[in-house]
């Protein structure tokens, strides 16, 4: 990849969680524009590489440039006002705030005004069912409403990166087909997006390049398509 | 049983309940976004009553710049705690309540050394009684009620409508989350205690001319404080609210009623019901 189409890299960082080493010298690069998917079981330090993009977990060697900022000593307040949003495992809604109210947290760190009501429109395009319930507790709505009031929030933060943890878990075949489609659609506005999925199929498909983690290590990595046709990636995460 | 004493008695209750909540309001915002129980909380009220005494009785200044004058000034002393005492110890419970049992005593001690045991009465501000449907009740408690209750308004104007108010709440729901979306956590933390430590302290001011000043003052609100969030549900404004009222009124009719130690007994008899039947609370959550 050329040095100017890189939005984001990772030179072999290195990720305590719990004491315990759980990323073991990852390098990684999203080119603006793309998805870019980590795979890996349960364990094998998807969520933690995510966290320390964001800053929640810093690392605790290595380097990570967003741009042209070095960004590893960064705490999370101002890595997201680079333009890097996270949306957490387990969504991490503000569940007792109405789902306005947490839209407009992901715009915490946003003055202008104009543009906030005009970013507020296109998360309810992007997800129409929310405008109906925008004066309700978000910790009211179903797992699929969560999730798009998650993704919402962070998108709210007018992001360049949006590091996706999950977003297909607890929801049902139909909700993962229409959340995939979202994905691809946010990305297609040029945001670009780092997936984190146990479902290595549906990532692989939206994903222009895919990592494939392994005890806190990139095992694999490629473009997507060629990792779907992997036999490794098949046998150990396709279900064979 | 006669109408207008229960009147009274009722609104002595609502008085000493204001008073209480605007203490425990504190109290439960600090411990809500940071996980600290700060004992040296009854200090900053305790500080207020020294304030006013100083400003009103050495200075003469006119009260309600007092008020405001005590307000900034032991805020800004909270913000100064928090940051020294508190940030190195947030979200660790155990160490953080054994600094501020520390903070407490070392306040108490230096305030003793330099104003002595003696207590000292602050002169009152609105002399006069006031015959509300039979019963009297003097202007100065009505004049605390009202202040209180703007204190409790404006605060849930600014914890539920202003943008610094959500990003407190957010903080107390999921702090990690908060900071993703760019809530600065030291900021709004170090604000929240100097605005928990300002409504103390005002509590202090207001309640002056009705009771008197001396350094161990802050024990008894501090504890009713506890009564109130522990009624209410630690960290809910709505919970200390209503804990605040019962506990006014219980304990001015128990007054009535039973002697005053015995009235005081009533808000730990209270405490054990509500740990043993609702742990959470009134309106606390899980």
């Amino acid at each position: 990849m050329e040095e100017n189409k890189i939005l984001l890299k990772t030179k072999d960082i290195r990720v305590r969680y719990n004491k315990v080493e759980a990323i073991k010298g990852v390098s990684l690069e999203v080119a603006k524009g793309s998805i870019v998917t980590l795979i890996g079981s349960n364990g094998a330090g998807k969520s933690t590489v995510l966290k320390a993009l964001s800053g929640l977990n810093p690392i605790v060697s290595g380097e990570i440039w967003f741009l042209n900022h070095r960004i590893d000593s960064l705490l999370p307040q101002d890595i997201v006002k680079l333009g890097i949003s996270h949306v957490p495992e387990g969504k991490r809604l503000f569940s007792r705030m109405t789902v306005l109210e947490n839209l407009k947290m992901g715009a915490y760190i946003r003055k202008d005004k104009e543009e906030l009501k005009k970013d507020m429109d296109e998360v309810f395009h992007y997800f129409p069912k929310l405008k109906a319930r925008i004066n309700q507790a978000a910790g009211t709505l179903s797992g699929g409403e969560q999730q798009m009031v998650a993704i919402g929030r962070a998108l709210m933060a007018e992001p360049k990166l949006l590091l996706l943890d999950e977003p297909s878990l607890g929801l049902s075949p139909l909700l993962v087909l229409e959340v995939a489609k979202i994905i691809r659609e946010i990305n297609k506005k040029g945001v670009s997006i780092i997936l984190v999925e146990q479902n290595a199929k549906m990532a692989l498909q939206l994903a222009h390049f895919g990592y494939v983690l392994e005890t806190g290590k990139v095992a694999l990595d490629g473009i997507a398509d060629s990792l779907l046709n992997n036999t490794h990636v098949r046998d150990a995460y396709l279900g064979g | 049983m006669d109408m207008t004493l229960l009147l009274q008695v009722t609104l002595n209750g609502l008085m000493l309940g204001m008073i209480y909540i605007v203490v425990a309001l504190g109290l439960t915002l600090i411990f809500s976004i940071m996980n600290v129980i700060n004992f040296a909380h009854g200090e900053m009220y305790m500080l207020g009553g020294l304030v006013a005494y100083y400003f009103s009785e050495q200075l003469q200044i006119p009260y309600m710049l007092i008020l405001v004058l005590a307000m900034i000034l032991v805020g800004v002393f909270g913000i100064v705690v928090e940051k020294f005492f508190f940030r190195p110890f947030r979200g660790e419970l155990l160490p953080a309540l054994i600094v501020s049992l520390g903070l407490s005593m070392t306040i108490q001690t230096l305030t003793l050394l330099n104003f002595g045991t003696e207590d000292q009465s602050v002169s009152t501000v609105f002399p006069g009684m006031i015959n509300f449907l039979g019963a009297l009740f003097s202007k100065e408690r009505l004049a605390i009620v009202i202040t209180c209750i703007v204190f409790i308004l404006s605060l849930y104007l600014l914890i539920q409508r202003s943008k610094i108010g959500c990003a407190i709440r957010a903080i107390a729901e999921d702090r990690e989350a908060a900071a993703l979306q760019g809530v600065n956590i030291d900021r709004i933390c170090s604000f929240t205690f100097g605005l928990g430590c300002a409504l103390a302290a005002a509590a202090g001011v207001l309640i002056a001319p009705v009771f008197y000043v001396n350094p161990y003052i802050g024990g008894l609100p501090l504890l009713k404080a506890f009564i109130i969030i522990i009624l209410g549900g630690m960290g809910s404004l709505l919970g200390a609210v209503v804990g605040g009222l019962i506990l006014g009124t219980v304990e001015s009719f128990g007054t009535l009623f039973l002697s005053v130690p015995a009235s005081n007994l009533l808000g730990f008899i209270i405490i054990i019901l509500v740990l043993l039947f609702k742990p959470s609370g009134l309106f606390g959550h899980e």
